[in-house]
């Protein structure tokens, strides 16, 4: 494919992943479990009156969908970069352990006194970077690096172990329990007001340190060996790379709980539709995660009215066929 | 004739000759060695949980309790309280140990048990409808039944037939796991407080107050299918070398894989149904037999009985070690297995496959 077209293949994506993003904000807006239906909220946006529906419109959806939006890009970029760094078309920050070690400080932070309310993003992130560098390190353990699918084993093996310590937690401490019930599933609903500020400070500061890993992080992709003759440190990038994708998973852990298989859908979608350059991958990602979010987001809240789906639940309905299909792809047949 | 032929036989080196009257069997003296150790330690372990509690008993006064030489207290504490769970616990344990013995083989990779492939999750996943989402009471059993070959199918369809080959059949596995895994939050998620509390123990994997018809159906599947396992054992052990060698010694080998899936999917769903999910007890059992056993068969029953000694153990340490709080043995094994997990998993792969 000449350079001219995957350029017009990404303008394309790009434009129409802003059409499916703007028609997706207005459905999130429009959509929701209350008696506020989208012919009112269409009033509402054309000038009408209505305090209460201005009220649940402003005060409640407006604000969750930002999150959404803020989560999805986070979790979209960090997969893509994940994946680069590994070299693993696999890599996922959720199959890989990094939201298990983000969910396990929130959980060790909780036992330790704080509340699930007003539990600092930074623990979080600070969990997600522990199981960033446990990544970096199993994949130097030999031949790990070399094989997508182990490397995804160790993760769920590394996963579980986490999973089952928190539960350990959680079985001799009520009030604990309580509190995270509904956050270690994962939603975006009902999150308190400052995440927003949290999600969409940590998203910048990810994009900020991720920058300068671009260039060397695309010289990786051909191969350790190129990338040292261009003049990059494998290492530095890679590492530089991890502390991006531990900020960025974590504060959206913290905003939202771990929701799974963003970042393996979005990197999967995003190469499909504009090639396999590292940067038109993550800027299509940036664009596509959004809508992938807010997509299940408002699934969760139609699929079981009046109920709510956590938004994690719709994320996973959608992930597992992706990853049963890159197992399937032909990238992975030589397994 | 006949008496000149057999006096002639010669026993290989490692093996036993034993004879009763006109049956000789040959004996792997190290297998049958390691197998009258687990039966021996399993005794001890039972002693031990039956005794050990609230009320604490000397592990002999619970032996004689069991069968009704002690105090009419003790009698009623030991088996009407503490036999049941510790029943199913060698049940559940031994239809885990030999389902995962069972799959590892046929899939020829020591990840490829019941629980990484998803048949726990699916088992949960629609035991958990019966319980929450669905208002008929349709028992458990039959439901996770269902989930267990639902889960089963899935993962072997999807793994696109390539006889369960690989370790694109077991990402394909996690993945169906995941979707099950979701839909039991689901349910989770919709019910009430108080039916999603009942159910949370359940979903980590608990022997607590188990229901009794569970662990009933679970003995008679197990007396059904321990018999059709050592049948097919002897099939799959020919087939460890490749299909080619297998369909020349006249194997059939689409009977011999289906068989053997519904052994371990009917096994994986029993035992589910009775415990809830404790996967790992089928990925270490049968490490344990083979390690031990060093032996080239398929150690099916040592695998049974392994499997029935980790879970009787890990329940009495869940049970006993932080008490007053109880740990679900699904958490017990979580804990201490995941690591090994993690071992195999990260290990040289050329040591890999069974």
């Amino acid at each position: 494919m000449s350079r001219v077209s995957t350029r017009a293949s990404l303008l394309r994506v790009v434009v129409v992943s802003v059409f499916v993003l703007v028609l997706l904000i207005l459905a999130s807006l429009a959509i929701g479990a209350g008696d506020v239906t989208p012919g009112r909220v269409l009033s509402l946006l054309l000038g009408a009156d209505d305090s209460e529906a201005w009220f649940v419109v402003g005060g409640l959806r407006w604000p969750r969908t930002l999150l959404a939006i803020c989560v999805g890009a986070g979790l979209g970029v960090a997969g893509v970069a994940l994946q680069t760094a590994t070299r693993n078309p696999l890599a996922e920050p959720g199959l890989l352990g990094v939201s298990a070690g983000a969910s396990f400080a929130v959980v060790l932070a909780i036992q330790f006194g704080a509340s699930a309310a007003t539990v600092g993003p930074w623990v979080a992130v600070a969990g997600a970077f522990l199981g960033c560098m446990l990544v970096l390190a199993t994949t130097r353990i030999g031949g790990v690096g070399e094989d997508p699918v182990r490397l995804v084993l160790a993760g769920a093996a590394f996963s579980g172990i986490l999973t089952s310590i928190s539960t350990l937690i959680l079985l001799r401490d009520q009030r604990s329990a309580d509190e995270i019930r509904f956050w270690i599933i994962g939603a975006l609903g009902g999150r308190p007001p400052e995440s927003l500020a949290w999600g969409l400070a940590g998203l910048m500061l990810g994009l900020l340190v991720l920058l300068p890993a671009i260039r060397p992080l695309a010289a990786l992709m051909l191969g350790e060996q190129v990338a040292r003759g261009l003049g990059h440190h494998p290492q530095w990038t890679r590492l530089l790379a991890l502390v991006s994708v531990a900020i960025l998973v974590g504060t959206a852990t913290a905003v939202a709980g771990p929701i799974a298989f963003i970042g393996l859908v979005v990197p999967f979608v995003a190469r499909r539709l504009v090639g396999p350059d590292l940067r038109r991958a993550l800027v299509a990602s940036l664009l596509l995660g959004p809508c992938v979010v807010l997509l299940a987001d408002v699934l969760s809240r139609l699929a079981v009215r009046p109920y709510e789906l956590p938004v994690g639940v719709v994320t996973a309905f959608i992930g597992a066929p992706v990853l049963i299909a890159v197992v399937r792809g032909h990238r992975l047949a030589r397994l | 004739m006949s008496e000149t032929k057999l006096a002639r036989i010669t026993t290989p080196a490692g093996y036993g000759l034993l004879s009763l009257g006109p049956w000789r069997v040959l004996v792997h003296l190290r297998a049958g060695f390691v197998v009258i150790v687990l039966l021996l330690l399993l005794v001890g372990t039972s002693a031990v949980a039956l005794a050990s509690g609230t009320a604490q008993l000397s592990p002999g006064i619970a032996l004689a309790a069991v069968f009704g030489h002690a105090e009419p207290s003790q009698v009623f504490l030991v088996q009407a309280l503490r036999l049941p769970r510790l029943l199913a616990g060698l049940l559940t344990g031994c239809a885990l140990g030999v389902a995962g013995c069972l799959l590892q083989t046929l899939a020829r990779n020591r990840l490829a048990t019941p629980g990484v492939i998803g048949l726990d999750d699916g088992a949960t996943a629609f035991a958990v409808a019966s319980i929450v989402a669905i208002p008929t009471s349709l028992a458990p059993s039959a439901l996770a039944l269902t989930g267990a070959a639902t889960a089963a199918a899935l993962a072997f369809g999807l793994s696109g037939g390539a006889g369960a080959r690989g370790y694109r059949f077991i990402v394909v596995g996690i993945g169906v796991g995941a979707l099950f895994g979701a839909l039991t939050n689901l349910m989770l998620a919709r019910t009430d407080i108080d039916s999603a509390n009942h159910a949370y123990p359940w979903t980590v994997g608990t022997l607590n107050a188990r229901p009794e018809s569970a662990v009933w159906l679970l003995a008679v599947g197990l007396l059904i299918c321990l018999p059709l396992a050592k049948y097919v054992a002897r099939s799959l052990n020919v087939m460890r070398f490749s299909d080619a060698v297998a369909q020349g010694l006249g194997i059939r080998l689409p009977r011999v894989r289906i068989l053997t899936l519904l052994l371990a999917v009917v096994l994986t769903a029993l035992a589910v149904a009775v415990a809830g999910p404790v996967g790992l007890i089928a990925l270490a059992a049968p490490e344990l037999a083979r390690h031990t056993t060093g032996h080239r068969g398929l150690p099916v029953f040592t695998a049974g009985l392994a499997g029935a000694l980790l879970m009787t153990a890990a329940d009495w340490v869940g049970r006993t070690w932080f008490a007053p709080i109880e740990i679900p043995v699904g958490v017990v094994v979580a804990v201490v297995g995941g690591p090994y997990l993690l071992w195999i998993v990260l290990r040289q792969s050329s040591r890999y496959s069974v």
